[in-house]
């Protein structure tokens, strides 16, 4: 099973990326399970038309028990994609990475994966590694590879740089590994250069080059990724061919 | 607000049934937790604790660890109390502080294993589950690892789900074993009072298991699939009751508990203890049933039971059912209506010292309760 975690600055593409790598492995075949770990709740939206699902945090909000079923708490989206979001506690309250590991553990209570089977599971994790929460999608029984988003933009690479080192960190434990860079192109000066050195240093490899693209904004406003909205532009093809490496390297496994 | 208890007490919680279920076996247990809680597990949920060591310890978090995630402080103390004590396995548990800062006990327990070569365990308890879940994982955890397999014995019964939350120090659970010898049974292993680590190793010699608790359920299931040993919920409480429990551990497949609707006597506490008690009256003639405030397996409860959590629903089912006997844990005594009796059976995991005389030891024994 292919079982990702999407890191990155804040704003660089990481739910565009990852709902993106979603579509693309749906529409290759595979029963896909996106989880945004953000409390803004949009990752998945993209999948479902513009129309968001409910977030675990604000179904545990308005009802005095937990979710009975995994229905109660997703939406399938384009190419019967499940979209689970783990939202947040209300901004400036509480703790949104305890919220994360709440949603986890409700969704092995309720047999997610067991029930489910999926082919690909994609966790879409809000900025860096800030905190434990911050954290669970990589521990052991949830994504085995780490996939950095980054542009060529100082601040991207600084935060792409904190990832690697909370990612090693963790190197004594059973979590998961960086599998390598996407760099979604923002066409800032020297960017091919920068991301090239930036995995050079950390011994990691740019697995797919987004460029910067009308098509995705495009598509965005249609509550659509570029997999659905227009699969014939050159970023939709970026994804597709990123989708069917993960799943030969899926299969060599 | 749901679940809040404003005049009765709270469930022993799952650090506490955790630590129970590990105390007499070897171990080095350790909760993380503020400096002072050792209390609160180890004195106050723990009867054994005046009269037989244990290695208990709490990891003294502090408010600057917590926040840094400093989680080498609790392997490096952990590792060197491993160095000193020499412990059998070392298990790691937590309660509601490292819950909120999300600490990976599975993790901590690979590398505090990989540093000392022993047995590590690690246990995501955090407050908020009951003792029975606590108990539960560790019998669970401890089973899966060193039970081995062997040859079964024909006439050998283990009893699972026995900790002092549930029976006391009141000679229950010896009565519990003399109950089964006089009875042509060998004994095998005590899931975990009288009991050592080569108990787990040996459970799988049983040809039949006694769940004496829920806290045992999920380890027997697992015998169950692992060994094919069957397994009978059942506490042999009273004369004609335990007299079913002995056909039923001959014949698992055998209905062991008597169903009634409740109208003289409505028993409140552990599932499988509760039933086992109502089915004794009902062989009297007593028409009785339970409340389960505590999880249950759904095989124990009937329709006419109620699995009811909150003080206020158990308050509005006896109102609405109108027993005329409450058995239950002497603090209930705040949510029993007025003019129905109650008679008061301490429960440890509920009131804890309070009544220690209360706590009465019914095994194979007439049971005369006026109702």
């Amino acid at each position: 099973m292919i079982k990702l975690a999407i890191y990155g600055k804040g704003g660089i593409g990481k739910s565009t990326c990852t709902a993106n790598l979603s579509a693309a492995l749906a529409s290759l075949g595979k029963k896909v399970i996106q989880i945004g770990c953000d409390p803004k709740a949009d990752s998945t939206i993209n999948l479902l038309g513009g129309v968001p699902v409910k977030p675990v945090m604000d179904y545990l909000r308005d009802n005095d028990d937990e979710p009975e079923s995994i229905e109660e708490i997703s939406k399938k989206g384009f190419g019967d994609v499940l979209c689970i979001e783990t939202g947040g506690p209300t901004p400036g309250l509480g703790c949104a990475g305890r919220g994360i590991i709440t949603t986890f553990g409700l969704l092995e209570e309720l047999e997610l994966f067991k029930k489910y089977s999926p082919d690909a599971v994609l966790y879409d994790v809000l900025g860096d590694v800030v905190c434990g929460g911050f954290a669970a999608p990589i521990r052991e029984g949830y994504a085995t590879s780490v996939l950095i988003v980054t542009s060529g933009e100082k601040m991207a690479l600084y935060a792409a740089q904190n990832i690697c080192s909370a990612v090693r960190n963790f190197e004594d434990r059973s979590y998961a590994k960086i599998k390598g860079i996407i760099l979604n192109r923002r066409n800032v000066e020297g960017e091919e250069e920068k991301v090239r050195a930036f995995a050079q240093k950390n011994g990691l490899e740019i697995i797919a080059d987004i460029p910067r693209s009308d098509d995705i904004i495009a598509c965005e406003d249609m509550g659509k990724t570029v997999v659905e909205g227009r699969d014939d532009c050159e970023s939709a093809r970026c994804f597709k061919e990123l989708a069917k490496r993960l799943i030969l390297e899926d299969e060599n496994d | 607000m749901k679940n809040v208890s404003k005049r009765i007490s709270c469930y022993s919680a799952d650090t506490a049934g955790i630590c129970s279920a590990l105390y007499e076996l070897g171990g080095l247990t350790v909760v993380h937790d503020a400096s002072g809680c050792n209390s609160t597990y180890s004195t106050h949920d723990e009867p054994r604790w005046f009269d037989m060591p244990s290695r208990i310890f709490i990891s003294a978090l502090t408010e600057a660890d917590a926040v840094m995630g400093n989680d080498e402080k609790l392997i490096s103390d952990t590792v060197k109390a491993a160095k000193d004590l020499k412990p059998e396995f070392i298990a790691l548990c937590g309660s509601p502080m490292p819950m909120m800062t999300g600490v990976d006990f599975d993790a901590i327990a690979q590398e505090v294993e990989r540093r000392t070569n022993l047995p590590t365990f690690g246990f995501s308890t955090n407050g908020m589950a009951t003792y029975l879940e606590g108990a539960s994982e560790a019998f669970y955890t401890l089973s899966l690892y060193f039970s081995e397999k062997r040859e079964q014995r024909a006439d050998t019964v283990n009893i699972l789900g026995a900790t002092p939350l549930d029976f006391g120090l009141n000679g229950s659970v010896e009565a519990i074993k003399a109950f089964l010898t006089e009875n042509n049974f060998r004994v095998g292993a005590c899931l975990s009072m009288g009991a050592s680590l080569n108990d787990f190793r040996m459970l799988s010699e049983a040809r039949v298991n006694l769940v004496i608790s829920q806290s045992g359920v999920k380890t027997a299931k697992y015998l169950y699939d692992e060994y094919e040993i069957p397994y009978v919920c059942a506490v042999p409480v009273g004369k004609f009751f335990s007299k079913q429990v002995l056909k039923a551990l001959e014949d698992p497949s055998e209905q062991v508990f008597k169903n009634g609707s409740g109208s003289e006597v409505c028993i409140i506490g552990e599932g499988i203890y509760s039933k086992s008690l109502a089915s004794e009256l009902l062989y009297k003639g007593i028409d009785a049933n339970i409340i389960s405030p505590l999880e249950t397996d759904k095989g124990v409860l009937s329709q006419n039971d109620a699995q009811v959590y909150s003080e206020e629903d158990i308050r509005a089912y006896l109102k609405e059912k109108k027993p005329k006997t409450v058995i239950a844990d002497p603090l209930y005594s705040f949510v029993i209506p007025k003019g129905t009796k109650h008679y008061p059976l301490a429960h440890f995991a509920f009131s804890g010292r309070c009544y220690t005389s209360k706590i009465l030891n019914f095994i194979d024994r007439e049971i005369d309760i006026q109702i």
